[in-house]
């Protein structure tokens, strides 16, 4: 290897390499199957698809295994994987609304339209580890389909609540008669003053922490950005994806991708703000994934109302992407052994010179990079 | 039923169902040529947000594509997903289908038994989550 002036250690690398692959793929215990892995570790293969902005559940499953669990290096084996592959088309543009819900709930509104349907949840359940000794005893019998009535279709896709509020004439109405063209975040970085289509697209492959707590410093931190949110609805469900047919022109339906999906309701109170209304904040990320969609929902509002006037807009396009932050952490391990010597020569030339009793050099300016914007 | 019903429904059969039509359907000698080879890349998701109704690229989907000339008539497919068996073998039947071809009757079945499925696990998905729909009491 060669990274600051260092070379070799070629062995004690491929060595390393083997010691994981040895302990992970010959542990003494049943090999972790691709099935066994989106199975029961759904949420983590979720993650992983969100984090890395490549949906497939077997790809993320065995990127998963390969990282040993750990969900960021698994977002970037995905992401150097999904760099291999070329782009086949764009999609024709998704409508949310044609979501086969598969969780629902309305947290701002008792009787919404359509059902608060709590899904797959341990939101209501006391926090109590099980401890079993193998696996658990012969599957419980499973609802009879026979006995049931037919989905409606306000069961399957019920009306959103942003639309109830707008039929109560209750939000601020930002929508514009252009449609521009999305910003591709994979192609072109995006840099601030950008697109909300480029923050979008960032926060919804961002790493999930680091949304969280970026929200999180919204709510606490010094920057007093976002407050009085109300969650309005959130959604977990399947969502058709179509492309044009190349040979008829029209859309054709190629498969189905889950994706959660939240509405942030802001009560708006600037001075130059409709106060008789409230606005909407935006968040939708791929699989099961509520406190990413929630988070990015909070953040959208917040960074339409205050993003240009402050740091939010620099730190979401900058600063969430785990592969960018993960990253940079993880090249501190690889030697500096140039870079130091150099800091500790300089050190010891200072105090050198301040022992001869001259004056100290001139400041060095910041680092580039530390002045962003 | 039109093509791109057909193709939508091919796209979520399985392999071997697929590929033993496919079978069938060159068994005959028909002339078979692969136009774009089964392709693994990817589907960008581009969506419209129901806030501001503007678009976003929320990520990509693993897909694959095929396309082929059968009898001298183009077939198409795509499926998420890297089979590319599966893309090929859907490509054929959308190709047979288009031409007319002897098999077109079995494709279409295939189809219903598609369509059918989907119906059954859908009902038996509503029947796992009906339960679950709740009404919170309001405390005043």
């Amino acid at each position: 290897m060669g990274y600051s002036g260092a070379r070799g250690g070629l062995e004690a690398i491929l060595a390393a390499e083997d010691l994981v692959r040895r302990k992970r793929d010959y542990a003494s215990a049943a090999w972790a199957s691709t099935e066994q892995i989106t199975a029961r570790f759904r949420l983590a293969v979720d993650r992983v698809m969100g984090e890395a902005g490549l949906y497939d559940e077997p790809t993320a499953a065995d990127a998963f295994r390969q990282a040993e669990g750990d969900t960021l290096e698994a977002s970037h084996l995905l992401r150097a994987q999904r760099s291999t592959l070329p782009r086949l088309a764009v999609s024709e543009p998704v409508d949310p609304g044609e979501m086969t819900v598969l969780r629902r709930i309305v947290p701002a509104f008792r009787e919404p339209d359509g059902p608060q349907l709590l899904g797959r949840t341990s939101d209501y359940t006391g926090r109590l580890l099980e401890r079993p000794d193998g696996p658990p005893e012969p599957s419980p019998q499973v609802p009879d389909t026979a006995n049931g009535a037919d989905r409606t279709e306000d069961q399957r896709s019920p009306r959103r609540f942003l639309d109830l509020l707008r039929t109560m004439d209750l939000v601020a109405d930002g929508r514009a008669a252009d449609d521009p063209e999305p910003h591709d975040i994979t192609r072109k970085p995006a840099r601030p003053p950008a697109d909300r289509s480029a923050v979008l697209a960032a926060m919804a492959r961002s790493e999930s922490g680091a949304l969280v707590a970026l929200w999180y410093r919204s709510i606490l931190g010094p920057d007093g950005d976002v407050h009085e949110i109300t969650l309005g609805e959130l959604r977990h469900g399947r969502l058709p994806l179509r492309v044009r047919h190349p040979h008829t022109g029209n859309p054709v339906a190629v498969g189905e991708f889950r994706v959660t999906e939240a509405e942030a309701i802001e009560d708006l109170d600037g001075a130059e703000e409709d106060r008789t209304r409230f606005d909407v904040g935006y968040g939708l990320c791929f699989g099961h994934n509520e406190r990413k969609a929630i988070a990015m929902a909070n953040l959208d509002i917040a960074n339409r109302r205050f993003g240009r006037n402050g740091p939010l807009e620099q730190l979401l396009l900058l600063t969430i992407d785990g592969l960018d932050s993960g990253g940079f952490l993880e090249h501190l391990k690889l030697p500096h052994y140039v870079t130091f010597r150099s800091m500790t020569e300089r050190k010891q030339a200072m105090r050198a010179a301040a022992e001869a009793g001259e004056e100290p050099p001139a400041r060095a300016a910041e680092p580039a990079g530390k002045e962003c914007r | 039923m039109s093509r791109e019903h057909r193709c939508a429904l091919l796209a979520e059969a399985d392999k071997a169902e697929l590929i033993e039509l496919a079978d069938a359907c060159i068994a005959d000698g028909a002339r078979v040529r692969v136009l774009v080879g089964p392709e693994v890349g990817c589907v960008t998701a581009q969506v419209r947000e129901p806030v501001l109704e503007q678009r976003f690229l929320l990520g990509d989907v693993l897909a694959c594509r095929a396309e082929v000339e059968l009898a001298g008539h183009r077939g198409w497919a795509m499926r998420l997903g890297d089979d590319r068996a599966a893309a090929l073998a859907a490509a054929v039947l959308d190709a047979e289908a288009q031409s007319g071809r002897p098999r077109t009757a079995e494709i279409d079945a295939l189809c219903e038994r598609i369509a059918a499925r989907r119906e059954r696990r859908e009902d038996q998905e509503w029947a796992e989550l009906a339960p679950t729909v709740v009404e919170f009491e309001e405390l005043t």
